[in-house]
């Protein structure tokens, strides 16, 4: 008799975990769609786009629209996929797009131009000096982009817009 | 009587639009779980072209390919990947994965004209793709290697056409240790 009722206990307490724990993966789902195709915040940090962003680490919100519809243009900052490591994502800007002539110093005394080809973007770090991109790595393609940045929150009470 | 037909009225659209959204909300959930399947686990495409001949037809096969594998870097030279073009974004390819980063991979430039074959080493982060048939195929021996990211999917299983179903594991292509 008393097993009885601590089955029937059992049972309901189960279906109600059920339901929170439905609710919650609802939730997540909600917000991994819209980390995904709308608008996540990302922390983005190291020395390659200062001074726009911080060093130790700055929280920016990037857009997932616009890559896909095409609408990624020169000076846009973006999220993009590294080709020499496909796990990091890095944060610069974009200086031409395909069709664009490019000219950028490989050493202080030597500057050398290049076409990017179709498909392609060339991204730089604002910070010339301490950034690792398409003057290392060549031209990106177009399909590496992850996100367009359009705002960032400073630890100031000052929100710049880019 | 006005007001009792009104209130009937209200009650009967209120129970309409409520099976609706029901049956609405339902619909959106299927959706949603078909879209997660086949952004983060397995998606089905249709090949068609010349440049895989050996695997696929000329006509079009259509065909399983599983994205955890490429999330988890579990795949090898000799299997059959999707990935994007470099020089268009928007278009996906089928073509056979011959070296990863770091693999040496010999290849033969242009097989209309000579049998000259060239060496290249694979750069860090990059993939060396090639179709089936070298003889009319646009691949890595034109664009060069492959940002690792533009990988889409890792091709298992051959659906349609249904005599042709099966398991599709390694190409039968050529030696992929050259």
């Amino acid at each position: 008799m008393r097993l009885l009722s601590y089955m029937g206990q059992w049972k309901s307490a189960a279906k109600e975990v059920l339901d929170r724990t439905a609710i919650v993966a609802k939730f997540l789902c909600l917000l991994h769609v819209t980390n995904n195709y709308l608008c996540s915040p990302t922390l983005v940090y190291g020395p390659s786009m200062l001074p726009t962003l911080n060093l130790t680490g700055d929280v920016v919100l990037a857009e997932h629209v616009s890559h896909r519809i095409g609408k990624v243009g020169t000076g846009d900052v973006v999220l993009v996929r590294s080709p020499v490591d496909p796990r990091r994502i890095l944060t610069k800007r974009v200086v031409g797009m395909e069709g664009d002539t490019v000219s950028f110093y490989v050493d202080p005394m030597y500057s050398q131009t290049t076409v990017v080809p179709k498909g392609h973007v060339w991204i730089q770090g604002d910070n010339t000096y301490a950034s690792s991109d398409s003057r290392h790595f060549g031209s990106v393609p177009y399909g590496l982009i992850q996100g367009k940045v359009f705002f960032r929150e400073s630890n100031e009470l000052r929100i710049t817009r880019f | 009587m006005v007001g009792l037909v009104g209130r009937l009225w209200n009650l009967q659209y209120k129970s309409i639009v409520k099976e609706a959204s029901g049956k609405a909300l339902a619909v959106a959930k299927f959706f949603c779980v078909l879209h997660v399947t086949n952004t983060y686990l397995c998606t089905f495409a249709l090949a068609y072209g010349p440049n895989m001949v050996l695997t696929f037809n000329l006509t079009g096969d259509m065909f399983l390919a599983e994205r955890l594998s490429i999330k988890f870097g579990k795949v090898g030279p000799g299997d059959i990947v999707l990935l994007r073009y470099p020089e268009s974004p928007r278009k996906v390819m089928v073509k056979c994965l011959l070296g990863l980063e770091s693999h040496s991979v010999t290849y033969v430039v242009d097989p209309m004209k000579s049998d000259r074959r060239d060496t290249v080493v694979v750069p860090k982060g990059h993939v060396w793709v090639e179709g089936d048939n070298i003889y009319n195929s646009r691949d890595s021996r034109q664009f060069g290697p492959v940002p690792y990211g533009l990988l889409e999917g890792k091709v298992f299983c051959k659906i349609w056409p249904p005599k042709e179903f099966g398991s599709l594991m390694k190409s039968g292509m050529k030696d992929p240790d050259l």
